[in-house]
């Protein structure tokens, strides 16, 4: 019996462990934060193991307790977050008038926008630019963008406002298309 | 009339996020439209932002990163302490 489970420990490392490190790295932006959450996942899953009754793939499953741990680090990161409505300098896209200024107005950026973009190279600097937000703007982005979760969902889960929530996609938004311009599309 | 409809591209920005999650009111969605119609940066902003929503759930498929060989022999270290 002791074989087998660790032979199974041994399969599901080696089959599902890098693909939630990449799960996990993309929404939390901290390889050791990632390693310890691949790791609490293995760990919650292997306790359960015996709940687990195949409705779902196994595979399937190990992603529903990791989207729970990482949504459970956003709650304690929002937490511990006291400050953080203007920390930034967004306001500086727009002049005094409320207008793009001449540098920050977006520019075409020559691509097809409704097209999915295959290039290794356009995730490597979404995910620089993304660590550049500021860190609420970025558990906001992250929830929203990547888990799909209802603004509701967020408010509760980061303890904050709708009208805190819609300032902060706003600035994360703005944030992130003029890193990009600046970093990836070449005009 | 002309100012009732007349918003600033800082507020479009603002309302092109509510407008994605179906929290606008009609009002603003009169006023977004009108705006977005003769402001080419604002209809950019809004392309664009469709574009990074569309690509950023990808992210997780398209990057290099793997656990070190460290890590995945602490995890299994790790689930045999626990039996």
């Amino acid at each position: 019996m002791e074989t087998k489970n660790k032979l199974q420990a041994t399969d599901w490392v080696n089959n599902y462990s890098d693909a939630l490190y990449k799960y996990t790295v993309v929404r939390v932006s901290d390889t050791g934060i990632a390693e310890d959450i691949v790791q609490e996942t293995f760990l919650s899953a292997w306790r359960n193991k015996d709940n687990f009754k195949g409705e779902a793939s196994e595979k399937n499953w190990l992603y529903t307790i990791c989207k729970n741990k990482i949504i459970d680090y956003y709650r304690k990161k929002g937490s511990s977050i006291i400050s953080y409505a203007n920390e930034d300098a967004s306001d500086n896209f727009f002049d005094d008038a409320e207008h793009w200024t001449k540098n920050d107005s977006p520019k075409e950026w020559g691509i097809n926008y409704q097209q999915q973009v295959e290039k290794k190279e356009f995730y490597t600097i979404l995910e620089k630019c993304k660590g550049k937000l500021q860190q609420m703007q970025q558990s906001v982005f992250v929830m929203k963008y990547l888990e799909d979760l209802e603004t509701e969902e967020i408010c509760k889960v980061l303890g904050i406002t709708s009208s805190n929530y819609w300032v902060l996609i706003h600035r994360a938004k703005l944030g992130l298309r003029t890193c990009l311009e600046k970093n990836w599309v070449n005009i | 009339m002309k100012k009732l409809f007349n918003i600033t591209c800082k507020h479009t920005t603002y309302l092109i996020s509510k407008k994605e999650d179906r929290k606008i009111r009609l009002i603003d969605r009169l006023k977004l439209q009108m705006h977005l119609g003769i402001c080419s940066a604002c209809k950019l902003f809004e392309n664009q932002s469709w574009f990074i929503k569309l690509n950023a759930k990808q992210s997780h498929e398209h990057i290099t990163a793997s656990l070190s060989s460290e890590a995945k022999e602490k995890i299994e270290i790790a689930l045999k302490n626990a039996q």
